[in-house]
């Protein structure tokens, strides 16, 4: 694209990120929209701010997601906890790897992903990297999308902790690891809402 | 000056022309959505909807699965997954799934029928535009289809040592998923404006 291409900035104009319409910066009452009365702004407030608190958050509570036992099996015989990644390898034995992969990219492989991508994401923003926008805005759409196939583990535990409740024979308690994963999920969440996808576009 | 529309995603400026009768128009720089198709029926999706509320019902009054192990069986409902994670002291874990597997979908489809239904009838409900904007909030919270492959993970590990039975709810959850996800393509936030009568020209 040569020169300048006419932005709502550059035009004085605003879109309502809620329902898409576009107004004038003045015409605007109190910065809300005239159509569905969210609030305004030219870009989210402190968008690569909070954004970037709430990845460091993730980023933390990773790591006690993937070491603490997620769930812990008691048995008459043994007493077994399970890790994510444990009981990743106990669906790979039972032969059913095609949901030990499902599992896998799931709970390890997306938000590991989600974490590296939203951080590439927010350095370029804030350093407005010029090239490869639309591949950076096509990695923020697909970072969008998976977000929420995160919580995949966690609704397995939670029908499993629920179901296997036999007395005196077998009962499934939930760990810690299972609430600093949900943290992890719900903070990645949060980022990708945060984060404006505009400032991949604002020129430098 | 001519009319112009902002891109959501890229926030270039576009000359605002008629919607096209059969597809979607995208922004030319960044590819994000921005016109829906003018021939799109209301019809439809209230059809969804109504059809996704009877499914919703049926997904929580029926068990999701049975276990049974040794001559003791144990079943679930819906609710009760997010119940069992509550009794283990689990409240915020719990919370997050209720929300996102009951409340949420359960939001989306109750507001949708709400303002689609007069807009059916040529009026406009109570509310409208704060109800219009509810939706396009709830409904990135809305994970059934997320909950039903978690579900599975959870049979297939069961399977090894217990005998399990997939119930009505289950069932019900996969065409729930299904007309969701109709219903959620249909229904995005410049479709519900135009049928509003609010749309661009």
């Amino acid at each position: 694209m040569t020169g300048r291409a006419a932005t709502g900035r550059s035009l004085g104009l605003l879109v309502c990120l809620d329902c898409h319409l576009t107004m004038r910066d003045a015409k605007a009452p109190q910065m809300r929209c005239a159509r569905c009365h969210a609030r305004l702004h030219e870009r989210k407030p402190h968008s690569l701010a909070l954004t970037t608190t709430l990845l460091v958050l993730a980023a933390i509570l990773y790591v006690p997601a993937n070491l603490l036992p997620v769930m812990d099996t008691q048995t008459i015989i043994d007493d077994e906890s399970d890790t994510i990644i444990s009981g990743v390898l106990v669906l790979l034995h039972s032969g059913s790897w095609p949901i030990a992969m499902l599992v896998f990219v799931a709970s390890i492989v997306v938000p590991l992903l989600k974490i590296l991508a939203l951080a590439v994401l927010i350095y370029s923003a804030w350093r407005r990297l010029p090239n490869g926008r639309m591949q950076r805005s096509q990695l923020y759409r697909a970072v969008e999308f998976i977000g929420k196939w995160s919580m995949l583990d966690i609704y397995a535990i939670s029908l499993l902790a629920t179901l296997v409740q036999v007395q005196s024979f077998a009962s499934i308690i939930v760990g810690w690891g299972a609430w600093a994963f949900g943290a992890v999920v719900v903070l990645t969440l949060l980022a990708t809402h945060t984060f404006d996808e505009r400032l991949l576009w604002d020129a430098r | 000056m001519p009319l112009v529309m902002l891109c959501p995603a890229c926030d270039l400026a576009h000359r605002c022309t008629a919607a096209p009768a059969f597809v979607r128009t995208r922004c030319v720089r960044c590819h994000k959505p921005l016109q829906v198709a003018r021939d799109a029926t209301i019809d439809t999706a209230i059809a969804l909807a109504a059809c996704a509320s009877v499914l919703m019902f049926l997904a929580n009054v029926y068990p999701l699965v049975a276990m049974h192990v040794n001559g003791a069986s144990r079943q679930t409902t819906l609710i009760g997954a997010a119940l069992g994670l509550y009794d283990q002291h689990y409240k915020m874990l719990a919370v997050l799934v209720f929300l996102t597997i009951f409340v949420a979908p359960l939001l989306h489809v109750v507001t949708l029928l709400y303002v689609l239904v007069p807009m059916w009838i040529g009026r406009s409900a109570y509310g409208q535009n704060f109800v219009i904007r509810l939706i396009t909030r709830v409904r990135p919270w809305s994970f059934t289809e997320v909950f039903l492959l978690g579900s599975v993970v959870a049979l297939v590990r069961l399977a090894k040592f217990a005998h399990v039975v997939p119930g009505i709810a289950l069932w019900s959850c996969v065409l729930l998923m299904l007309c969701l996800s109709a219903m959620t393509s249909r229904t995005s936030s410049e479709q519900l404006w135009q049928w509003a009568g609010r749309g661009p020209p």
